[in-house]
């Protein structure tokens, strides 16, 4: 599903070149669960953006479903993004204008879902992350972890094929953490496809495949 | 301190370049526009304060009823003046001034130079008006016969030198008449209702003075300090009792003024303050076309009103800011600055903006100021601006506006709790404010009432172009002053019909447009004239040919033709009067006037044959009144229908034949249809001004809602970048963006359209013949705007969606 072949994406900074993501090489197909390691500023989100096709490269090739990125329009783009691919981000980026409950319902509103079809849908995943209570509340009033859960709902709500995740349990305590981690791999069971960037060892180890990032580059993958 | 706070002034103007230049922009062409019309409107309002007196001085008006026919008159009977200066101490002193005859002919060399702005005046000119001579003696320059008084420039263009005094000036070729010039006075201000560049005595006027009931003479009194010139109208009753009335009885038989009113008539006389004439009044005689003070008001509230769309552009785009701003103020708040002198930072920083922009205005002002002044007729001066008076309002200037435009700002911005600000609780609150929508509206229904306005003016001038006059306005050429011909007038006629292009010829003293002559004639139904039967009604001469030439239809009867020797007592009548008549059939019936000369009153009885199909013969702003047609051959001018696509080569053709006839004598043209247009020339004037105040107000606005479009896509990226995340799609995008905006612009729309449709329908009622105000003008003007408003907003709105989103999204 995923082919990246010689991707490099570098800044110049003084004249000279440097380095951001370097020479990766990746295949992700579909059903797996990908983590991504490596240390702070090692390119990890870099490189999720690159896959999400939310940032541009520089250099190398990569095909999503066979099909080249670089050519793809806005329209087919903001169709995968409606259809296809749910984000997590590290920053969590809520809408600070809309409560926690129209942040969650936003990506089915594009999808022209119907409004009653709708409230159900959020009504049900709004239980099962037991922030009910919270559903009035504006992304402000939360606390960090709080607002990273309704990050993760929003992604999940539209019940996408493949979901990419930055640091998606950074905020939450452990047995938050760990329930979220049962839930992508619930997810994955069920056939989505999962790239997760993590710094902890035991959630990176929810996924089939890892890989090490250092300073832009693929170290190694177990 | 202020040297600080204009540093800081400063740092923010430049480090929001774009906001600053919108601020700017739009408050440069605001003051712009509120100098011009500032300077307008002081020269409208400055107008014959010059007089030493001014505030003494009032003209004695006349309003008569008679028969039926309405009139206001900016003049009065010839002796009335001296009347009232005998019997009334309250009256300091009189003049009278008397231009019936329109112009003169004066002779330089071997040619004639036609002059317009000329008046026979008494002595007494100077005790009323200011009129600094430069040579001569004040006191008796009028008292002689056959005396003379010129205007500086005049002098210059005949003599070349202001020292004339005593020199000998010669008028009108063939009643040659010689003044003798008694004194040289400074030029007459361009502020005067009245224009003179020669003032001649009034001793050798060819008048039947002493006449209480011939209305002919402006005439000017001041009132001793201290009278109350509405309280001093009262003494009027007593003049007519005591002088008029027994005039009226020996030559109409009106044996009360009881009676004469008791048939509908009316005879009263008022003052006018001699400031409020420019502005006020708007009579038949008066020395020159006045002013309007209801333009005065319009154009400025106009000017308040643009002012005050730049003016919220300023707050708008300020408190919209704010939440860029509120950091900074929370943290000075910590750092224990106190409000006070955030304000006055917040101040600082308004008032150089304007400061600027009121350096661009005067800028914009310098640059326009010859274009403004043909949209406006005026003759202002650039450098008028630099008297110490504007000078004062230029500087002041700044400070208002600024204060009016930051003041809010200042204030709102300044209140900022520093914990509120900190914990980053000001941002969402601020982006949907109710004040901010409502300054919104009020830009955008301010533009859209202008708008409405301009279509309305244009469209009202449009119908008045093309409206059915009863006449045919198109290809008939006026020649003037074909009377200065004499006896060879009609040898001129003749030969000019002659030339190819020519198909009709008419002596037209009387025109269907304004500054034509005319004639109002008192006329009974019975020999016997009393105050039931006799009514007034403009008597028109003409010629056999006019009705040809003018296009004019006759419904009934005939016209003139030379082939009834009886045509001298015929009368042709209009339609109107045939109406307030009621005969049956008026072709055959009767109609008595009085006519006076030396062996006293005469009766002469006319016969109608003929009705003419009513034609407009004052602007439309009038209905249509009573009219009759006599024969005779008024030759002061003559007109011809022309038929030809060359039209310059005709006149040219006229023009040498002309030449042939009087060669020392001016040749003076016109085409109708631009007299027609003349008309209108203040109703055009104001639709051309209204067009481009409406343009700037639209762009004021639309800076404002670019402005604000660019803040708010700037403010939302990050959520822009989110949804495109989620799914959204362009189009999702720019219509969340846009719906906001196009949404305060149909608000306007809807509170616009009652209130430009009360104001234009006031505006037309001066015009007795109107359009009807199609609703199709307010959905234009709605369309217009909001198409304004969309192209604006849309061009930020597609800008931001197109954006790539990871640039927003990065993680801090
Ligand atoms: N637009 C950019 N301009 C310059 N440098 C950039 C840009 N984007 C990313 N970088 C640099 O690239 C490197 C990788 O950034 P990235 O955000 O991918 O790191 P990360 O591995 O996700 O780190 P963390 O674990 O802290 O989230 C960093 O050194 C960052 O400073
Ligand atoms: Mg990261």
């Amino acid at each position: 599903m995923i082919e990246l072949k010689h991707i490099s994406k570098w800044v110049t900074i003084g004249g000279k070149p440097n380095f951001i993501l370097k020479d990766v090489n990746a295949t992700v197909n579909e059903g797996e669960f990908l983590s991504i390691m490596g240390p702070s500023g090692s390119g990890k989100s870099t490189l999720l953006n690159v896959i999400g096709m939310l940032d541009e490269f520089n250099e190398g090739e990569y095909r999503f479903f066979h099909e080249e990125v670089h050519k793809m329009k806005e329209k087919q783009r903001s169709n995968l993004y409606k259809q296809y691919i749910g984000f997590v981000f590290q920053a969590y980026h809520l809408i600070d204008e809309l409560t926690v409950y129209e942040n969650i319902e936003t990506p089915l509103i594009y999808q022209d879902v119907k409004s009653s079809e709708r409230k159900a849908m959020v009504a049900d995943i709004l239980d099962r992350f037991n922030i009910v209570g919270k559903k009035d509340l504006f992304p402000t009033q939360l606390s960090g972890g709080q607002q990273q859960l309704v990050g993760i709902a929003r992604a999940l709500i539209a019940r996408p094929k493949l979901i990419l995740a930055d640091e998606p349990t950074g905020n939450l305590n452990s047995k938050q953490g760990e329930e979220i981690m049962n839930l992508f791999k619930q997810l994955n069971d069920e056939g989505v496809t999962i790239i997760q960037v993590t710094h902890s060892e035991k959630n990176a180890a929810y996924g089939k495949r890892i890989i090490h990032l250092l300073d832009g580059r693929i170290e190694r993958e177990e | 301190m202020l040297k600080n706070y204009l540093k800081i002034a400063w740092r923010n103007l430049l480090k929001n370049k774009t906001f600053s230049l919108i601020n700017i922009i739009g408050l440069a062409s605001g003051l712009a526009c509120f100098i011009l019309i500032a300077l307008y409107v002081a020269d409208e309002l400055s107008y014959d304060r010059y007089h030493e007196k001014a505030n003494r001085i009032y003209r004695i008006n006349s309003d008569i009823v008679f028969g039926g026919n309405k009139l206001n008159l900016a003049v009065t009977s010839d002796p009335m003046g001296e009347t009232l200066k005998k019997d009334y101490p309250q009256v300091e002193a009189y003049t009278r001034l008397y231009n019936s005859d329109g112009y003169r002919m004066v002779k330089k060399g071997s040619q004639y130079i036609r002059e317009d702005n000329v008046a026979h005046a008494d002595s007494t000119l100077f005790d009323v008006f200011t009129i600094p001579l430069i040579a001569g003696e004040a006191r008796t320059a009028l008292n002689e016969p056959k005396t003379v008084i010129v205007s500086e420039s005049t002098a210059k263009k005949y003599y070349g030198t202001t020292d004339v005094v005593g020199k000998l000036l010669e008028t009108d070729e063939h009643k040659s008449t010689i003044y003798k010039i008694t004194g040289v006075f400074k030029d007459i201000p361009h502020n005067s209702h009245f224009k003179l560049d020669l003032v001649f005595t009034m001793q050798n006027l060819d008048y039947q003075m002493g006449n209480f009931l011939s209305h002919n003479f402006q005439t000017y009194i001041v009132l001793q300090p201290g009278v109350n010139y509405k309280n001093f109208e009262k003494n009027f009753t007593q003049v007519i009792d005591k002088y008029v009335l027994p005039q009226a009885k020996q030559f109409m038989n009106i044996n009360s003024m009881d009676e004469f009113k008791k048939a509908g008539n009316r005879l009263e006389y008022n003052l006018i303050p001699l400031t409020d004439i420019h502005l006020h009044s708007d009579r038949r005689g008066e020395m020159g076309v006045n002013g309007n003070i209801q333009y005065v008001y319009i154009f400025s509230a106009v000017a308040v009103f643009v002012l005050l769309l730049a003016c919220i552009n300023f707050m708008n785009l300020s408190t919209a800011r704010s939440s860029n701003r509120a950091k900074e103020v929370g943290i000075r708040k910590v750092l224990g600055t106190e409000r006070k002198s955030l304000v006055n930072q917040f101040l600082t920083e308004s008032t150089l903006t304007v400061f600027i922009a009121t350096v661009f205005a005067i800028a914009i002002v310098w640059v326009t100021m010859s274009w403004f002044n043909d949209l406006s007729g005026k003759q202002l001066l650039f450098f008028s601006l630099f008297q110490p008076q504007y000078i004062l309002f230029l500087a002041a200037l700044p400070l208002v506006v600024g204060l009016l435009a930051g003041g809010y700002p200042a204030f709102f911005l300044s209140s900022f709790k520093p914990i509120a600000v900190l914990k980053g609780k000001i941002n969402a609150g601020f982006k949907r404010s109710a004040l901010r929508n409502v300054l919104v509206v009020f830009q955008f229904a301010t533009s859209i009432i202008l708008i409405v306005g301009t279509i309305i003016v244009y469209r009202q001038l449009n119908f008045i172009q093309t409206k059915k006059l009863g006449f045919n306005k198109e290809q008939v050429l006026i020649v003037n002053g074909t009377g200065g011909l004499w006896n060879k007038s009609e040898a001129f006629k003749e030969d000019v019909s002659k030339l190819a292009g020519v198909s009709g010829a008419t002596f037209a003293g009387y025109l269907p447009v304004s500054n034509s002559s005319r004639n109002d004639n008192t006329y009974s139904t019975s020999p016997v004239m009393d105050s039931k039967n006799g009514f007034n009604m403009q008597t028109w001469i003409a010629d056999y040919d006019y009705f040809k030439v003018m296009g004019m239809e006759m419904v009934k009867g005939r016209a003139f033709s030379k082939d009834f020797g009886t045509d001298t007592s015929a009368l042709i009548i209009n339609e109107s009067l045939a109406k307030i008549l009621g005969f049956k059939d008026p072709v055959g019936q009767k109609l008595y006037t009085y006519f006076q000369d030396q062996s006293g009153n005469k009766l002469v009885t006319y016969n109608i044959i003929g009705v003419v199909k009513d034609f407009h013969f004052e602007s439309l702003r009038q209905g249509i009144g009573p009219l009759c047609f006599r024969l005779g051959k008024p030759d002061w001018v003559t007109a011809f229908k022309v038929n030809t696509s060359n039209i310059n080569d005709l006149v040219k053709n006229v023009e040498a034949k002309w030449k042939t006839y009087a060669p020392s004598m001016p040749f003076s043209y016109q085409f109708l249809d631009d007299a027609f247009d003349n008309m209108y020339r203040v109703e055009q004037r104001t639709g051309k001004l209204g067009l481009t105040l409406a343009i700037i107000a639209i762009v004021i606005a639309c800076l404002g809602l670019f402005g604000l479009a660019t803040y708010m896509a700037e403010q939302r990226i990050k959520e822009i970048g989110v949804r495109k995340v989620l799914g959204a799609s362009v189009t999702n995008l720019v219509s969340m963006l846009s719906k906001d905006f196009l949404r305060l612009v149909i608000i306007s729309t809807v509170l616009a359209v009652p209130l430009s449709w009360w104001a234009m329908n006031k505006w037309l009622q001066d015009f007795a013949y109107r359009i009807n105000i199609g609703w199709w003008v307010f959905a234009a003007a709605g369309v217009l705007a909001l198409l304004i408003a969309v192209l604006t907003v849309s061009s930020q709105a597609i800008k931001a969606a197109l954006t790539n989103p990871v640039k927003s999204l990065r993680t801090e």
